[in-house]
């Protein structure tokens, strides 16, 4: 029997039963698509268990080879259990939780994010070395138009035909024309993706087909 | 003894300059904050999954339930054992059905949140600058609000066509789009420069914002 035919059946019985149960209104079939959801709530939590897992046996894989990054992976391991190991005992409210969560999670995140204003502005630079046409052009001019809008500027202050008119202007309507092609683009993308997976014309389980 | 607020505000401080040590390459220093950041993420996100999603939705009701919502639960119990499977590269075929779940599951919602959460709220507000009556008992000038619904969508038709890369062979051999689709292309690819330009602007502060609070977060541990 092929490895794909009972993941496929399962992935096919169960999006229909959630679409169906969703889209007509009968309440046996609306409480079995709820309760299917809520099944797959708890086996998607249980799937992120599984890739902590996997990361898990990774590092742990790399440090007893003594890999390359070994310390790294052996300092990620340490974090992990720590955690972990407060987590479980204690609860995600546990106060020294919030301790790993405000001195580590929030400010790591920030800093992560704060460097992105110096790679993003080296992007940009490189952008006009390296293909110097008039949608790279065009491009450049919009951003440091919207940054000139949004900021209140030394000595300036606040541009006010920017900041009142055109930057309003351009996010009602080009701005907002080109947001929606790409939203709707990416959700007719989205639709069609589910239905080949409940066509079974794309089988994404993982084995090799 | 150290006050815990200072404690975490120092650690954070460390943990700060670490990561911006990547300003002079992937530094050892670098890659050390990151693993931290990693490995204490990936604890957190375990125990919030274990306390709010498994603890209340399956073990307790397992323990507690009536019989018939025990009885129930065996179907997400038994999925989920098998889920765990796929950890061991041997047992891990046995997950498939259990994955087979979270893709169908995952594919239905995808269809029902690009189609309700998407296509017909944008359709529907793409068409809410053509509606005169509307317009006017806004007190809204039509003139106006018709000239921007207009150009809004311009930039999504032509969006959209900028995308569509069919194209048919032509008597010489050579293939090539629909002139007509052609030229909207082009023109969208003018609105996407435009709304990419206003999308990497709005990062852009976004990051020189968490870069002021971070450099205020690390001055006032100096009391500055």
């Amino acid at each position: 029997m092929k490895s794909w035919l009972v993941p496929t059946a399962f992935a096919i019985a169960i999006g229909a039963l959630i679409l169906i149960g969703s889209i007509l209104p009968i309440p046996l079939l609306r409480s079995i698509s709820m309760q299917l959801l809520q099944w797959g709530m708890i086996l998607a939590g249980i799937a992120v268990l599984v890739g902590i897992g996997n990361l898990f046996a990774v590092h742990f894989s790399r440090v007893r080879r003594r890999q390359a990054g070994a310390l790294d992976s052996l300092t990620l391991l340490v974090a992990l259990l720590a955690t972990l190991f407060i987590g479980v005992l204690g609860g995600p409210s546990h106060p020294w939780m919030q301790v790993a969560v405000e001195a580590i999670i929030v400010p790591v995140e920030a800093s992560l994010m704060a460097l992105l204003a110096v790679t993003l502005l080296y992007a940009a630079m490189r952008l006009l070395r390296r293909r110097a046409d008039w949608m790279s052009i065009l491009f450049l001019a919009i951003v440091v138009l919207w940054l000139l809008s949004s900021v209140s500027l030394p000595f300036l202050g606040e541009i006010p035909i920017l900041s009142d008119w055109v930057r309003p202007w351009l996010l009602f309507s080009p701005v907002a024309g080109g947001l929606r092609g790409l939203l709707l683009g990416v959700a007719l993308g989205a639709l069609v993706t589910g239905l080949r997976v409940l066509f079974a014309l794309d089988r994404p389980y993982g084995e090799k087909t | 003894m150290l006050n815990p607020e200072f404690l975490s505000s120092l650690v954070g401080f460390l943990l700060t300059v670490m990561v911006f040590s990547y300003l002079f390459g992937d530094t050892p220093l670098f890659r050390f904050a990151v693993h931290i950041f990693v490995g204490v993420t990936a604890g957190y996100v375990a125990v919030v999954m274990l306390y709010q999603v498994l603890w209340p939705y399956l073990i307790l009701p397992l323990a507690q339930a009536p019989m018939l919502e025990r009885s129930l639960l065996v179907v997400p119990l038994v999925l989920g054992t098998l889920l765990l499977m796929r950890i061991s590269s041997r047992l891990a075929w046995l997950g498939g059905p259990a994955v087979g779940y979270l893709v169908g599951a995952g594919a239905a919602v995808a269809i029902l949140g690009a189609v309700q959460g998407t296509l017909v709220p944008q359709l529907l507000a793409a068409s809410e600058p053509f509606d005169l009556i509307a317009l006017a008992e806004r007190g809204i000038n039509p003139l106006e609000a018709l000239f921007n619904g207009a150009v809004m969508l311009i930039g999504t038709i032509s969006t959209l066509a900028y995308f569509h890369f069919g194209a048919r062979r032509q008597r010489d051999g050579s293939i090539r789009r629909n002139p007509v689709v052609e030229i909207a292309s082009w023109m969208g690819k003018l609105f996407l420069a435009l709304a990419f330009g206003a999308l990497f602007a709005g990062v852009y502060l976004a990051a020189l914002t968490a870069l002021v609070e971070r450099v205020q977060a690390m001055l006032s541990l100096f009391g500055w």
